[in-house]
């Protein structure tokens, strides 16, 4: 039987609003996800009952908030299967997480080496990898997605005995394909690099297993899994987070520090410079507990059937070009040839409906489509699919009104 | 001089553009202004009179004949095209002094097209407003 989304509505007030007058139909999760009233609860109910600093202990707040943030470690660590919960870095998102690897691991490269992505990648996991080969005279290589979407047969020979570093999104924000990563991550492993996996797109969808996986690092974003901005996470195995060089320093971080030296602290804090986001570590505690509490399956085949859904039902209008493709994919992304996604996303908008028109900060991405940007609905688990089918119809009216006779 | 708006009058621009009740209305009414817009020719369509900051390609050339601004103006989004026909209403065959002395913010806002000054088109918007008011 079908999973049946009404029974989480009740959980996002927010979605049941107007948007000029319009019932709100939300469709950029792949953006941010919104949030349910217990990760809400959750940030207020710190707030209302233990707000304190944390591991700065000595009274009765301070140790409650201090158990409950380390509390979070554990369940985030358990919702992606890391060993302990040592492994597991509070960042500001996966922008903040990835670049703490790129400056960590900048002592090790040299003039030469090669820093591996593939073509698929946010400017989040290309910009500081850029960065990091311009400051070192690494080599910054791309393994790309051929023309038709999909990977070269045989994508080996990217993998050199230079190769230092392989990082790769797990699934595309702009164009939701999935990068084949237990073959890629082999490849890496044989050329002893460091492997680093963005997660951003996966959390919120598909169950995530580090240890299986086995890469070096894991870097994922709070406010695309149901939990709130600014918090984030950078899972890494022990002996690649120990060879980390921190990127910030100051208070927490230390254990001993004089006019002379510093000695810094163990793991996990020796990475986390600074009063934490403690009411953000919370609140991703609880979108954990809210995902934690659901048939992940059946959500993940339930978004999924949403996308393929409309990518069926505007395959079959003809004159669109999708990107994404037609199946195990929670988003479809889109260009109309001669209508700008600009003119699409300002009726769409009109009529309530939010997507995301852009090039979804990917722009070697879209210059290799051959496209400025696309349109992308992107789906959630408290997505109907009345508003799938709305998607569809009043991207048909915008095509309408705007196709020049 | 060409007349870049077409045989829309000024007053008729803000007529129709008061008069829409809804984001759907201002959508369409954009629309259809925009077809009043004269496609500039590709060789016009230069890096120099593209306008910075904009998330659809703009492109904007000021054109001054007795003392008098005179704008043309494109844009590869539809409804950008629309929304350069009313501000170009605003300014048309004004004095530079004159066109500094406008509240174009404001001018605008009355013509319900505020959201397109807030939206993520606020940058664009706000570089165009800023070109036409440069010498
Ligand atoms: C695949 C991917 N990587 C990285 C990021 C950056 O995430 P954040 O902005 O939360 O740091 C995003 C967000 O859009 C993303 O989709």
């Amino acid at each position: 039987m079908a999973f049946d989304p009404s029974s989480l509505r009740p959980l996002f007030p927010i979605l049941s609003q107007q948007a000029y007058d319009h019932p709100l139909t939300y469709l950029d999760n792949a953006a941010t996800t919104q949030k349910p009233l217990s990760v809400l609860d959750a940030i207020q109910g710190y707030y209302l009952s233990f707000n304190a600093n944390v591991h700065r202990g000595a009274h009765f707040l301070s140790d409650r908030a201090t158990n409950r943030f380390e509390q979070a470690r554990d369940t985030v660590a358990s919702f992606i299967n890391a060993p302990e919960q040592s492994h597991i870095i509070w960042t500001k998102g996966t922008t903040e997480a990835i670049n703490t690897v790129a400056f960590g691991l900048e002592h090790l490269l040299e003039k030469g080496d090669e820093i591996l992505i593939t073509s698929l990648e946010h400017h989040a996991n290309l910009v500081p990898w850029q960065q990091l080969a311009f400051r070192t005279g690494a080599r910054l290589r791309i393994l790309p997605l051929t023309s038709n979407g999909k990977w070269e047969p045989e994508f080996g020979h990217y993998f050199t005995d230079r190769t230092r570093i392989f990082a790769a999104t797990q699934i595309s924000n702009a164009i939701g394909v999935s990068t084949p990563l237990p073959t890629m991550l082999n490849y890496a492993k044989q050329q002893g690099a460091f492997t680093l996996v963005d997660g951003a797109q996966a959390v919120a969808h598909h169950p995530v297993d580090v240890q299986a996986l086995d890469c070096d690092f894991y870097v994922f974003s709070g406010h695309k899994m149901y939990g709130p901005t600014g918090i984030g996470v950078l899972y890494g195995k022990s002996h690649a987070l120990e060879i980390l060089l921190p990127y910030q320093t100051g208070g927490e971080m230390v254990r001993h520090v004089s006019y002379q030296a510093t000695e810094f602290n163990v793991l996990p804090y020796r990475l986390e410079a600074g009063t934490p986001h403690i009411e953000g570590v919370i609140g991703l505690a609880a979108a954990c507990d809210f995902l934690n509490a659901q048939d992940r399956l059946a959500l993940l085949a339930w978004e999924q059937s949403l996308a393929s859904h409309v990518y069926s039902r505007l395959q079959k209008e003809g004159g669109i070009d999708i990107y994404s493709p037609e199946k195990n994919t929670t988003l479809v992304s889109l260009s109309v040839p001669n209508i700008h996604i600009l003119d699409l996303n300002a009726y769409l908008d009109s009529q309530g409906v939010a997507v995301r028109a852009g090039s979804h900060c990917a722009h070697p991405l879209m210059a290799q489509l051959g496209v400025a940007g696309t349109l992308r609905a992107s789906f959630a688990c408290y997505n109907t699919m009345e508003e799938a089918n709305r998607f569809c119809d009043v991207l048909l009216e915008a095509i309408d009104l705007l196709n020049d006779e | 001089m060409t007349d870049s708006l077409g045989q829309q009058k000024p007053v008729n621009i803000k007529a129709q553009l008061q008069a829409c009740r809804s984001k759907e209305e201002t959508f369409k009414t954009l629309v259809t202004l925009s077809k009043t817009l004269p496609r500039l020719p590709t060789e016009e369509k230069t890096e120099e009179n593209k306008v910075k900051g904009c998330e659809s390609a703009v492109w904007l050339i000021i054109e001054e004949k007795d003392g008098l601004r005179y704008f043309k103006a494109d844009s590869d989004a539809k409804l950008m095209r629309g929304v350069l026909v009313a501000i170009l209403s605003l300014v048309e065959g004004k004095t530079l002094v004159d066109i500094q002395k406008m509240d174009l913010t404001a001018e605008l806002a009355e013509l319900n097209l505020s959201s397109y000054l807030t939206s993520s088109r606020t940058n664009g918007v706000l570089a165009i407003l800023s070109k036409i008011n440069t010498l």
